[in-house]
């Protein structure tokens, strides 16, 4: 309570600054209240319902959730997404730290490269998604016809159910341009002194980047993960435009069958569950990694 | 000369302003109806396919169009997405009338109007001018909720490309007529190279209307192989029988010669797991399509519809004689959230004018189920569509039109378990059991049971 109260003004001048700010940001408030915590709400209700869009929700209880258990397709969803987010968040992370290392050497064309491998992260994931396509289709892609006009068996990158989500993570690993900006203004914030008392005392290349530059590096490989595991469990457009969760539903992650319950199938119902329980995954995800993170980040501003 | 504005100035202008917009609001308006009728309202048409739009401004230019719509304007949109569409709908702002697909799902969920009753005072719009089953199509419960339109004439046929047949040694004058026979074409038609990369395929039995269903274009499976997946009077489906697992196994046969692999990159041949776009690429020599596939052939690729042929679609040996057909298609529906509804019903009379028929079949090749249209249109537009029209007649099974609330979700599930059966991880039986126990699981859950 008294909390409560230092929070609140306590004066009248205090109280008419207090309205005069609610005021200015009222625009905002008004559409996070409308377009975030509605909607959301919404869907926490609607969870709990068998909902069409259309005719009034029913209310089933927990019935929407229960029924996961017993959901072969929610199994396989939930583990095509699980292997997702645990092969590519962490190989794209490393992708994009090595990008970020390459970039921050003394090469040639160095601003040409940075903007190259930047180029991924501004071009619409939907052209990303076709370009892809007529790289890797196994008749008519251009890697494929290589190997066929040199005389070599074709290989079926993304009409192979063994294939399909290592074709993927290939993908993700070469549009990391956004995390290797990021990474590459850290490298270049690391003091060069370090370097230069490490290798007074002897320290090789590696020993170099083991020691000073990963550790140093280690609060944006953190964001980053954490960044990619949100987006992991999201995964959407591409497997989407690509091959509609095929082979063989190789690449149906759980954002795919959340769109096929509420908008083929008119079961918003089901779908909002699915994007709650979607939602609590991440949180836990989120959590469990803030949690350990103490282990493998170092803050050098950090005080314990 | 300059004036200057003072501030008594002002507030005598400002107090004869506001004292003569009082005076306007206090004069009554017209009526909605009297308004209407004076100047008219505009009635929102909207359909989900693009072609149309090409065409759009020749269309709007129908002299014939204030006949049909008198004082009203008629505001046309096409290519509108599915997201679109569905917003419309669930946010309670829908065309007037149109054809948004999901014509099921909305006549189930009553988002249409029951139509029974203009229907009964239109001169133009009678049961017997239409195919029978696309009629049918319109109904649910018993009730009409919409009436065919646009295009919807027949489904099924067996195309071919005749130079193609030839040059693997094969008559094309004598089209296989079952599905062994069409296994014999296939595997003559079929090519490798040495390193056993795919070069051609014979037929992709699942490739185009070969593939489709359940849903307004019937269930081509079921048509060849003779079952019905659904019993609309005790709501029980009929999945797990074995003419739809023989079904299965023998079309996937089909793939596994392709190789499973091969046939997802030739049916991306235009990128996107294009619908027919390998015979049109000519590296399919036969498909199964509708009737479309002369016209939108013709227009597409004339070298290619210069060698089109078409045939009966292939059936089981303990079938052979049966010709089979399927009517289905689109329609156009009116919405329960609608502004103008009976100024919009002289819409769904207007597209079966002849004008408006006229400028979709020779500029798409689209054709309407509408007798008094199809019967007079020309028969040698495009190469085969004379077979097409003969079919109408000639046909002496008609695939059913049946209507499953979930129809979408055992499309879905109809696609996964074929390719279970094609990559052999199932066998027929165990897919079209599966199948059973699943949708009628989601049958219970979306609460139709």
């Amino acid at each position: 309570m008294v909390a409560l109260r230092r929070l609140l003004p306590a004066t009248q001048r205090e109280w008419r600054n207090f309205l005069l700010g609610v005021a200015f940001a009222s625009p905002w408030i008004i559409g996070f209240l409308a377009f975030t915590i509605f909607p959301v709400g919404s869907a926490l209700y609607y969870s709990f319902t068998r909902y069409d869009l259309v005719r009034d929700p029913v209310w089933l209880g927990m019935q929407n959730y229960i029924a996961f258990a017993d959901d072969a397709d929610f199994r396989l969803v939930a583990g095509n997404t699980l292997w997702w987010v645990l092969f590519s968040s962490p190989l794209g992370v490393f992708s994009a730290f090595l990008m970020a290392l390459l970039l921050n050497s003394r090469i040639i064309f160095r601003s040409f490269f940075r903007a190259i491998f930047f180029f991924p992260a501004i071009v619409p994931v939907v052209v990303t998604a076709f370009v892809w396509i007529f790289l890797l289709n196994i008749q008519y892609g251009a890697i494929n016809s290589t190997l066929q006009a040199w005389g070599f068996k074709t290989i079926p990158f993304i009409s192979s159910p063994d294939l399909m989500k290592w074709s993927l993570v290939v993908i993700h690993m070469w549009s990391q341009g956004a995390a290797m900006v990021i990474f590459l203004a850290t490298l270049q914030d690391v003091p060069k002194s370090l370097y230069e008392a490490a290798t007074v005392d002897g320290a090789n290349a590696f020993r170099r980047m083991w020691n000073i530059t990963v550790p140093m590096v280690s609060p944006i490989i953190l964001f980053n993960l954490v960044m990619s595991f949100i987006g992991g469990f999201q995964y959407f457009t591409l497997p989407w435009i690509m091959t509609q969760g095929g082979p063989s539903r190789s690449a149906e992650f759980y954002a795919i069958y959340l769109y096929r319950n509420a908008f083929q199938w008119f079961r918003m119902g089901k779908a909002s569950a699915l994007a709650w329980v979607l939602f609590l995954l991440i949180l836990l995800f989120t959590y469990l990694i803030f949690r350990t993170s103490g282990r493998f980040v170092y803050y050098a501003g950090a005080t314990r | 000369m300059t004036s200057k504005l003072t501030r008594r100035g002002f507030l005598n202008l400002a107090g004869a302003t506001a004292g003569l917009t009082a005076l306007a609001a206090c004069v009554p308006a017209p009526s909605g109806e009297a308004a209407a009728e004076e100047e008219g309202v505009t009635v929102q048409f909207w359909i989900f396919w693009n072609q149309p739009g090409r065409i759009a401004d020749q269309i709007m230019a129908d002299p014939s169009l204030p006949d049909y719509m008198g004082n009203n304007t008629l505001e046309f949109r096409t290519g509108v997405a599915n997201e679109a569409r569905l917003a419309a709908v669930a946010g309670g702002t829908p065309p007037d009338i149109g054809a948004l697909g999901y014509y099921l799902d909305f006549m189930a969920r009553d988002v249409v109007i029951e139509l029974t009753d203009y229907v009964a005072a239109s001169s133009v719009i009678k049961e017997e001018d239409f195919i029978e089953t696309n009629w049918q199509q319109t109904h649910y419960e018993g009730v009409q909720k919409g009436v065919p339109a646009i295009e919807g004439f027949v489904r099924r046929g067996f195309f071919y490309n005749a130079r193609m047949v030839a040059e693997a040694g094969l008559d094309p004058d004598t089209p296989p007529v079952t599905w062994d026979e069409a296994m014999v074409w296939h595997e003559a038609l079929t090519q490798f190279d040495e390193n056993n990369n795919l070069l051609q395929i014979g037929l992709d039995p699942y490739d185009a209307e070969g593939g489709v269903g359940p849903g307004n274009d019937g269930f081509c499976i079921s048509d060849s192989f003779g079952f019905s997946y659904f019993d609309e009077d005790t709501k029980e489906f009929n999945l797990d029988n074995e003419e739809f697992a023989e079904g299965l196994e023998v079309m996937g046969e089909f793939i596994r010669l392709i190789g499973p692999d091969n046939l997802v990159g030739m049916r991306a041949v235009e990128g996107q797991g294009t619908w027919g776009g390998s015979f049109n690429a000519e590296v399919q020599a036969c498909i199964i399509e509708g009737y479309w596939m002369s016209g939108e052939t013709f227009n597409e690729v004339p070298d290619v519809a210069e060698q089109l042929r078409v045939s009966w679609t292939p059936v089981p040996e303990r079938r052979r004689g049966v010709k089979l057909q399927q009517g289905g298609g689109h329609m156009v529906q009116m919405f329960r959230d609608g502004t103008y509804k009976d100024e919009a019903w002289p819409v769904a009379e207007w597209l079966q004018s002849d004008y408006w028929c006229d400028q979709i079949f020779h500029n798409i090749g689209w054709l309407p189920s509408y007798r008094p249209y199809f019967d007079n249109a020309p028969r040698d537009l495009f190469p085969g569509l004379d077979f097409i029209f003969n079919s109408v007649q000639e046909a002496n099974y008609w695939g059913p039109q049946i209507r499953c609330e979930i129809e979408d979700f055992v499309r879905v599930k109809y696609g996964e378990f074929r390719e279970a059966v094609y990559r052999d991880q199932i066998s027929g039986a165990e897919a079209v059991a599966q199948m059973q126990e699943l949708c009628t699981k989601e049958y219970q859950a979306a609460g139709f049971a």
